[in-house]
């Protein structure tokens, strides 16, 4: 096998194409300016962004867990003895 | 308000060449389509006026998912043109308002970008990072290295206090050394590399926080090399990838890459 199928096609990171593309590539001035931040902001800014949905998604995991209705029915009843005796 | 043109790259434009691939363009609405300047192509898309005016972008680049997504479709359909034909990429979001001004952009620097493409015929870029494992190199380095050996046995002979400071000294010591062979470990091969290649270029390193990695980025570069010394130029990683795992380097290339890095017009 050729080398060249060792190492062509290889997954590659997103940040190396944002590296790329936001950095390299010829600038020929274009009518429309824009101006995207720092490569390393783009990338920490949509890691950030995923981690926080996972949190997100995380939490509410915990959420559903700790108000399953087996646990409701049991606070209740704490609620209800308490109640009952004061 | 009027259609606007996304401009991907430039490509030749020559009787019985390869046809541009057929995409769909940033918008996965319109085609993607070349202009033809002489012996030069233009590959472009249109957007939509309004949608993607300089304000809306504005709008759409403080997304950072709009960034990934568009950014990544730049990239792709650059790699689908250079399958079929050397390119000129451009930066990421290069509109144009009208195709007189398309136009006069590439009237003026025609000369260069023709010349570009004459050098890009045949060339392929690809990029090389190292990774190396600090605290395996560090143990390395205090196991084999003759400096930290020889302040060891003088520190055994002190007294227990000034024994400490200076083991505190000798670990400095041995951070310098491990610096000083990554640095070494890191040119040298890049130098090894670079008799293969036309041109190439140092770029810098990313923090851990960015790569997302546990080991250290300490070498990132690009090459610019004839598609006939890609084996060798791969054979020659490959070897070196296989020699210095033990001692807790990872060197990763990847390619072929539009010429993004090589591709300048000043």
């Amino acid at each position: 096998m050729s080398e060249r199928n060792n190492y062509e096609n290889k997954d590659i990171a997103l940040i190396d194409i944002l590296d790329t593309v936001l950095d390299k590539g010829v600038a020929i001035k274009g009518d429309i300016l824009i101006s995207i931040a720092g490569i390393d902001l783009v990338y920490l800014d949509l890691r950030v962004l995923i981690s926080a949905v996972e949190t997100l998604i995380q939490a509410d995991e915990n959420a559903a867990h700790s108000l399953s209705s087996e646990q409701f029915d049991s606070e209740k009843e704490e609620l209800k003895h308490v109640t009952e005796r004061s | 308000m009027s259609d606007l043109i996304y401009l991907y790259g430039i490509v030749p434009n020559h009787p019985g060449q390869n046809e541009c691939p057929a995409f769909k363009g940033l918008d996965q609405t319109h085609e993607v389509y070349t202009l033809s300047y002489g012996t030069l192509a233009a590959v472009v898309c249109t957007l939509d006026g309004g949608e993607y005016s300089e304000e809306a972008l504005k709008e759409k680049s403080n997304q950072m998912e709009w960034v990934q997504e568009k950014a990544f479709h730049h990239h792709e359909a650059l790699l689908t043109i250079r399958e079929a034909l050397p390119v000129v990429p451009m930066k990421f979001c290069t509109i144009y308002a009208s195709r007189s001004s398309l136009t006069e952009m590439i009237e003026s620097h025609k000369e260069k970008l023709v010349d570009l493409l004459a050098r890009l015929e045949d060339k392929e870029e690809w990029n090389l990072k190292i990774y190396c494992d600090t605290a395996k190199l560090k143990e390395e380095a205090e196991a084999h290295n003759l400096t930290i050996q020889a302040k060891r046995d003088e520190i055994a002979t002190m007294s227990p206090g000034r024994q400490y400071l200076e083991k505190r000294k000798l670990d400095q010591v041995a951070d310098e050394e491990v610096e000083k062979e990554k640095d070494a470990f890191c040119t040298d091969f890049h130098e090894e590399l670079k008799a293969f290649c036309e041109d190439s270029t140092v770029k810098d390193t990313w923090n851990k926080q960015v790569t997302g990695k546990d080991v250290e980025m300490c070498w990132n570069s690009a090459y610019l090399l004839a598609t006939q010394d890609v084996e060798q130029f791969l054979a020659t990683i490959t070897k070196m990838k296989e020699q210095s795992s033990p001692s807790g380097w990872q060197i990763e290339a990847t390619g072929p890459w539009p010429a993004y890095h090589f591709a300048n017009l000043s």
